[in-house]
């Protein structure tokens, strides 16, 4: 009786494995905050939880292990204090950190049994992704966006995965598109997020990035005047503070420029010339609006009010960011103000901006509650999905613990009546992911005396065990394979190949060839007695996977290898109460074995509903 | 820095802010419902997790008020599954504890308690009418799940009916015998009605004025004439050489498409136009005439359309006066959006007044109905414009569901089919449906009908359950399925290795299954306050073994 009855009753055996298990769950934030509650009540032993963001007002509508007082601290140290409360057998380790630092080695990742990823941005999704490969450490990946959700377990040489299936990166825009030539709000929205607001408030950032910058030689001139234009943008930015500041911001931006933009008329002979604006009859048709006028945030403002929330944000954030100057010690880097969807004052700048902007290239504009959303990527996100993603998350886990990754599911949540929750086989991984899919390994060469040979012979056949069948490429294209041996007898520098360059060895071998071996050369003089290439640490190339079964090993005989007694009624037996292993949830190798076949199939256990994709790419995203 | 700049003078509340991520979701008029609901938990005698992680989904988007019915007080066993429970709470009251920590999540929730069995409360006559939807958690006596049912029938108060034992979990929902929907959020690439088959004169005109001189325009001209007037030139064309008829099959289409591929400009850098691309593309999925869904139908068709009185609600005077309009013109109204499109932004937005105009027209034409309707009728209040609005904004998606009673085992009247029985009897033979897992629960509720306190037994468990399969199959015969050559074996295997599962858990619920089935039941939960988004009918069964979900009409 006590704490353990109920799980332990539940999960059998697996219970004890739980409890001594190290997992870490990288991100504190919707899925996190649930997964944190099922981990610590499941009764995981050790939890590392590690986020770098800090609570915001808006995430506390699902985020529910964090309460108003909160705002502003670390994620991970209150999640970690919550949730710690509730089971004190739970031993919780809190990281305020990015997990892309350097601290986080590949090491750090193999000391856990198992990590979940409750992330919010494709790039750690993928930083994520490759250390755990790296480290062979199995990965639970989940996202929502809104009423949809996706769970998806991800081992090293058994399953697919992160990057296995391509994924949609953020959109960008020409430089020129954004800056000179706009013909949709959200590019308008974008210059005054990436362009004004940080020329004004941050520092200037060309590489902001939603701008494209693949088109920039063939618009060289433009690109120069747009360079100037920044300039002398920045020369005004130290009147900040002068009653004369936003005049002369909006003279410049919404003024001089436009006309300037204007006097080209290359560029609109076959689109509409943008009307540049005049701030004294704009300001006088404002009089009488008040700023307050920005609170109303699901209309459409007109030029004058747009006017308004203009000017007054743009006071309000000069005064903010004067103060916080006034405040910095000599020596500091200067302060700057960043733009965060969740700030007002920002907010409404950019609203005010970007509309401003719109009026004159006569392109329709947005709510400040629509812009919002284009401007600060938001996904729509709320607790019921968090609960239900991080329920799975945990569920998958108890497949993986167990090493039984034929049951482990790929799962998604769709708003569908007919079926809330649908799960297909996991897939296996791609042969050619550029992540997963190749070995990879500095190859140390003495350029004086290496030759191919050394390469092909010594080090591929006799000390990696290559076959027959396998050519080595570079860039250029095959230096040798079984038909092409001219090669072996020369130097490596002689066919070109220095260092900081790649060479690919590809297994041609019939029956389960190699991954693909991606070799880094490193050039150094190597002591006579060593061979003239070599490793500098061992590498394992795997065999190329081939059906979504993991490996299975011999197993012992194991005595209670069938799962379900065929007939209840007719068995004696069952008087007993069910063992967890009746319902797989101990290993059931023996079983294992005679299912790998049926196994391979690809057959979808389910009809897929695939998650739909957001408006602005990336699929599975909370925050 | 804080303290040195003035607070901004306005903005959105901080309850907006909080509530940002969500009202994307459902809009300040989900919210409000939200708001203005109270939403009753009754945990009897079980562990009663799974309600209180539903109440958790449901506090921290902000419902009004909740108020939990527990008698237990808190054990050991406690503290192992119920999150919201620590060292402290034991030997406390349940409920009390729950409410306490769940009011914490979020200030503009008013939570309550009662520390007492529902069998005592129900003693007083209006004990339910202060709730707006009732969680009701299994194991509680048959009799008592019939008492509340009734009553919340006759008043229209919605019931969510949950198991959670061990991997398993499930819940039925009791909606209103009439549960309609206007804002249904349906899929936005099916919403698009351009009418391209029924082009009115200012449409029309627009076509003259834009795309006449198609072949004299400038190249840039040309490549971005929206692809919607694109398309109706070329209809125009079509027709001229099929008398008068617009394109008819597949195949008519396919030739509609080349027809508009050739007229594209290849000379240029790109070998194409986009805004002919986006009008190949449109050409399947748009030319077709404006048809009511099957699901609009069934609303048009209901009898409470079709017999408004002084006394019927609001959506049924709306849902006829949009009838009338049907019936009138063969369409409903315009819905008026456009989608984006590659167009000279002048261009685009003269297009778009163009379908906004007719929208408004069709909606002050459906007003005007409704207002009659409301005079003839002399009904004291009148419909809210916005209302009529929204209404035929998606007058196509509206979607009605009929409210049925969920099976309640062990009650006089026992298991009832009805018209489901064929259904069931098939799902039965399907090797991949979950219902051997409803049957299970079935029996244990059954088993508990009377008390719910006896230890779980196998054997008048498996009798309950193969009673519950004869049945099935004798009520299946008697609708006409065939029951001859159905072998039922696999079925009654699966029933039976779930009656043991139930035996193993005895009762127990594990939180992440509690936790997982907390997030199925308040997005349910939600869709039936917000009345928005379509809610599962009637019945959903969660397996955590393999992590399968199904949906079941019983």
């Amino acid at each position: 009786m006590g704490r353990d009855r109920f799980p332990k009753q539940s999960l059998g055996s697996l219970y004890s494995r739980i409890k001594q298990s190290r997992v870490l769950m990288v991100g504190a934030g919707g899925i996190g905050c649930e997964l944190l509650k099922n981990l610590v009540l499941t009764g995981f032993g050790e939890v590392h939880i590690i986020d770098l963001d800090t609570i915001d007002l808006s995430n506390l509508n699902r985020q529910f292990l964090f309460r108003h007082e909160h705002i502003k601290k670390s994620k991970a140290l209150v999640a970690k204090e919550t949730a710690g409360r509730f089971n004190p057998n739970v031993k919780l380790e809190a990281h305020h950190a990015n997990i892309k630092d350097a601290e986080f080695t590949v090491d750090w990742f193999k000391g856990f049994n198992l990590v979940f990823n409750a992330l919010d941005n494709l790039d750690a999704r993928r930083h994520v992704n490759k250390m755990c490969l790296a480290a062979e450490v199995p990965l639970i990946e989940s996202g929502t966006t809104g009423f949809n959700g996706q769970v998806q377990v991800i081992q090293r040489g058994k399953t697919e995965c992160y990057d296995c299936t391509p994924k949609q990166t953020p959109k960008s825009f020409p430089v020129c598109t954004i800056r000179s030539t706009p013909s949709q709000p959200i590019h308008c929205i974008v210059w005054a997020k990436s362009y004004l607001f940080t020329e004004i408030f941050g520092t200037s950032e060309d590489d902001a990035a939603e701008f494209d910058h693949s088109e920039d030689a063939e618009n060289a001139k433009e690109i120069e005047n747009l360079r100037q234009e920044s300039q002398a943008l920045k020369a005004i930015r130290d009147s900040m503070g002068s009653d004369e500041f936003p005049r002369r911001v909006f003279e410049k931006v919404f003024g001089d420029d436009i006309k300037r933009l204007r006097s080209m008329e290359d560029m609109w002979k076959s689109r509409r010339p943008p009307e540049a604006l005049d701030y004294d009859r704009v300001s006088q048709s404002a009089s009488g609006i008040d700023p307050s006028i920005s609170v109303k945030d699901q209309e459409n403002w007109n030029l004058a009010e747009n006017f308004v929330v203009f000017s007054d944000s743009l006071r309000r954030l000069s005064a903010r960011l004067r103060d916080t100057q006034a405040k910095v010690s000599d020596g500091d880097a200067p302060p700057i103000l960043s733009f965060d969807k969740d700030d007002v004052d920002t907010l409404d700048f950019v609203t005010a901006s970007a509309n401003l902007r719109s009026f004159i290239f006569g392109i329709g504009t947005k709510s400040k509650f629509d812009i919002k959303q284009m401007a600060g990527n938001i996904i729509p996100a709320i607790a019921t999905t968090n609960a239900m993603t991080a329920g799975l998350c945990v569920l998958q886990a108890f497949h993986v613990m167990r090493g039984d990754m034929e049951k482990a599911r790929m799962v998604f949540l769709t708003r569908s009546t007919e079926r809330v929750i649908s799960g297909e086989p996991l897939h296996a991984p791609n042969p050619d992911c550029p992540v997963c899919g190749v070995a990879q390994s500095k190859l140390v060469v003495d350029p004086t005396r290496a030759t191919l040979n050394d390469l092909v012979e010594s080090l591929l056949r006799l000390e990696l065990g290559y076959g027959e069948e396998f050519s080595v490429n570079n860039e250029v294209g095959i230096l040798y394979d079984p038909d092409l041996d001219d090669n072996l007898p020369k130097k490596l520098s002689d066919l070109g190949i220095k260092g900081d360059s790649f060479l690919t060895v590809v297994d041609e071998d019939d029956d389960n060839p190699r991954v693909n071996l991606v070799l880094s050369i490193s050039e150094q003089p190597l002591p006579e007695d060593s061979k003239p290439v070599l490793l500098p640490e061992k590498v394992e190339v795997p065999r190329k996977p081939k059906a979504v079964a993991p490996a299975v090993e011999p197993a012992p005989p194991v005595a209670n290898g069938v799962a379900h007694a065929p007939n209840a009624a007719d068995n004696a037996d069952l008087k007993r109460k069910r063992n967890a292993s009746d319902i797989g949830l101990e290993d059931e190798q023996i079983k294992k074995r005679g299912k790998v076949a049926e196994e391979t199939s690809h057959a979808v256990e389910e009809d897929l509903v695939v998650v739909e994709d957001s408006g602005n790419g990336a699929i599975v995203i909370d925050d | 820095m804080a303290d040195s700049t003035p607070p901004p003078l306005h903005g959105p509340s901080s309850k907006e802010k909080k509530y940002d991520r969500q009202l994307r979701l459902w809009a300040a008029s989900g919210q409000q419902a939200l708001e203005d609901s109270h939403v009753l938990l009754v945990n009897s005698a079980g562990p009663g997790v799974v309600g209180v992680e539903t109440l958790k989904n449901l506090v921290l988007p902000g419902i009004g008020h909740f108020t939990i019915v527990d008698p237990a007080t808190v054990s050991e066993d406690d503290l192992g599954v119920n999150f919201f429970l620590d060292e402290e709470s034991l030997g406390q009251s349940r409920a009390k504890r729950c409410y306490e920590l769940l009011e914490e999540l979020n200030p503009d929730v008013e939570g309550h308690y009662i520390a007492e069995s529902i069998e005592n409360l129900l003693e007083k006559p209006d004990f339910l009418s202060p709730y707006t939807l009732i969680l009701l958690v299994a194991p509680i006596p048959a009799r008592l799940i019939d008492i509340i049912c009734r009553t919340a029938h006759q008043t229209g108060t919605p019931v969510f009916y949950i198991h959670s034992v061990g991997f398993y979990a499930h819940f039925s929902l009791l909606l209103p015998s009439a549960f309609p929907i206007v804002d249904t959020h349906p899929d936005p690439a099916s919403t698009t009605d351009l009418r391209l088959l029924e082009p009115w004169p200012e449409l029309s005109a627009l076509v003259e004025e834009k795309a006449r001189n198609l072949d004299n325009l400038s190249d840039y001209e040309h490549g971005h004439v929206p692809y919607v007037l694109l398309l109706l030139y070329y209809l125009e064309r079509w027709k001229k050489e099929h008398n008068g008829q617009v394109p008819q099959n597949y195949k008519q289409k396919s030739e509609f498409r080349e027809l508009v591929r050739k007229g594209a400009r290849t000379n240029n850098p790109e070998g194409g136009e986009e805004n002919f691309d986006e009008a190949i593309g449109a050409v399947l999925k748009s030319l077709h005439p404006s048809k009511l869904s099957s699901a609009a139908m069934e609303v048009f068709e209901a009898e409470e359309c079709q017999n408004i009185t002084k006394d019927s609600q609001t959506f049924w005077v709306i849902a006829a006066a949009i009838r009338k309009f049907y019936l009138d013109h063969k369409a409903t109204p315009l819905p008026g959006a456009v989608p984006d499109m590659k167009a000279q932004s002048a261009d685009y937005i003269k297009l778009q007044n163009v379908y906004k105009t007719r929208a408004r027209a069709d909606f002050h034409e459906v007003l005007q109905t409704v207002r009659t309707i409301e005079k003839n009728l002399g009904r004291t209040t009148s419909v809210d414009e916005k209302e009529v609005e929204a209404f035929c904004k998606g007058a196509a998606f509206v979607k009605l569901i009929r409210g049925r009673p969920f099976h309640i085992a062990g009650s006089k009247a026992g298991i009832n089919w009805g018209h489901r029985a064929k259904f069931a009897y098939q799902a039965l033979q399907d090797p991949s449906s979950l219902l051997p897992m409803y049957l299970g629960l079935l029996a244990v509720d059954t088993y508990h009908a009377e008390s719910v306190d006896k230890p779980l037994d196998e054997s008048s468990l498996l009798s309950y359950t193969s009673s519950l399969v004869d049945n099935l199959e004798r009520e299946a015969a008697a609708a006409g399925s065939s029951t001859q050559d159905v072998d039922l074996t696999e079925a009654k295997t699966q029933v039976s290795q779930v009656v043991q599962e139930l035996i193993r858990h005895d009762g127990a619920e594990l939180h992440n299954i509690s936790a997982l089935a907390g997030g199925m039941i308040a997005q349910e939960v939600i869709k039936v306050i917000t009345r928005q988004y379509i809610p599962i009918d009637n019945t959903c069964l969660f397996d955590g073994i393999g992590s399968r979900s199904s949906v079941l009409r019983l």
